[in-house]
């Protein structure tokens, strides 16, 4: 097996054919477009490795998962470029109630949720 | 023979279409782990995604940088005047960040966001950045917010199909444009430089008369200033570094 002169002895491996991908004429497949994979996330077998792929919209759906309102434990506060969202309406609030006058301030389902007495 | 070679090759095409890739993703990986080694060494708690939490392929991490006007500029002083944000590895993890940072189109003054794979600082002196180069894309003011957001999207759900050649992106707000630009590790490396500008004109949407620019960063490093109108801006962009003496 070892030897130059049996090379054409080798007993023929086959080329190994399990990656063939036999397609229905149904089945549809990305249109040349990877971002709109049909399951809004794909798992894609590339020479690195298996790589994990996301479409624009299955990540946009993400969002509005619960831990993804929350903000981070660890943001830094960088005026004018993190708000922590309570931070600008909370202040605000704050203010109206230094200047006692309770009407300014804007009632609201978002307001309450960040309440914070002084 | 040659026609199973063949049939076999075009069942790799179909798959993933980016054979001409293969060696350049192995040394990627290489990389990628002694990257890996040593940061958990030299950094605290290792980022995880979270419990039923959808995974992304690289960790990554939000910077922020803005030039302090009338301050003696160094490459020092880039380095103190950019900031980080935090680091993530879920899809979730992003959006806890994201959704509590303004918008681009809403910065004020001479700032950046940076979002770089977690180890890469977003400098051209990084191992990962320093023969790499970068596309530059210049925006109207107004389109700034959507294509950031479009762009990192992109990037985080590895839309680009080049292996580990992404290192990070960059929106710049200046005066009177803004600038979003891809940095990738190898600019000599055109097949996946034209990947990289092929699909950012599909996720960003833009204009067919788009004017999109290529620059190493040895380029922008040896001639600062001194080309034509895209320098422009750039000195602004970068004089931090571009004035080291």
């Amino acid at each position: 097996m070892s030897g130059g002169s049996s090379c054409s002895q080798t007993p023929s491996r086959a080329i190994p054919a399990t990656r063939r991908v036999v397609l229905g004429d149904g089945v549809q497949l990305p249109p040349g477009d990877y971002s709109t994979t049909p399951g809004g996330t794909l798992f894609s077998t590339t020479p690195g490795g298996t790589r994990i792929i996301y479409d624009r919209k299955f990540l946009m759906e993400c969002r509005n998962s619960p831990v993804a309102k929350t903000p981070p434990r660890d943001l830094p506060t960088i005026p004018g470029v993190t708000s922590p969202t309570s931070d600008e309406s909370s202040s605000e609030a704050c203010h109206s109630h230094l200047r006692s006058s309770p009407e300014d301030k804007p009632a609201g389902s978002e307001e309450s949720q960040f309440e914070m007495d002084i | 023979m040659n026609n199973k070679f063949d049939a076999l090759k075009d069942d790799d095409s179909g798959d993933h279409d980016q054979n001409e890739e293969n060696s350049t993703q192995k040394d990627g990986e290489k990389e990628k782990t002694e990257r890996d080694k040593s940061q958990s060494s030299s950094k605290r708690k290792a980022v995880v995604p979270g419990p039923a939490e959808h995974p992304l392929q690289y960790n990554y991490t939000f910077w922020y940088s803005r030039r302090t006007p009338g301050r003696p500029t160094s490459s020092q002083s880039y380095e103190q005047n950019i900031k980080q944000i935090g680091t993530f590895a879920s899809v979730e993890q992003f959006w806890r960040f994201y959704s509590h940072m303004v918008r681009p189109g809403d910065l004020t003054g001479h700032s950046d966001f940076h979002l770089f794979k977690e180890g890469i600082k977003p400098m051209w002196e990084d191992d990962a950045n320093k023969n790499g180069g970068k596309w530059i894309i210049r925006l109207r003011k107004g389109l700034a917010s959507r294509c950031w957001e479009n762009l990192i999207l992109a990037l985080l759900g590895e839309q680009f199909m080049v292996g580990e050649e992404i290192c990070g992106a960059v929106v710049s707000v200046r005066f009177q444009e803004d600038i979003i630009s891809i940095w990738n590790k190898t600019a000599s490396d055109q097949a996946t430089t034209a990947r990289i500008r092929d699909t950012l004109r599909r996720v960003l949407n833009l204009p067919p008369n788009t004017i999109m620019e290529y620059k190493t960063h040895t380029d922008s490093i040896k001639m600062p200033g001194r080309l034509g109108p895209q320098r422009l801006l750039f000195p602004n962009l970068w004089k931090p570094r571009l004035n080291v003496p």
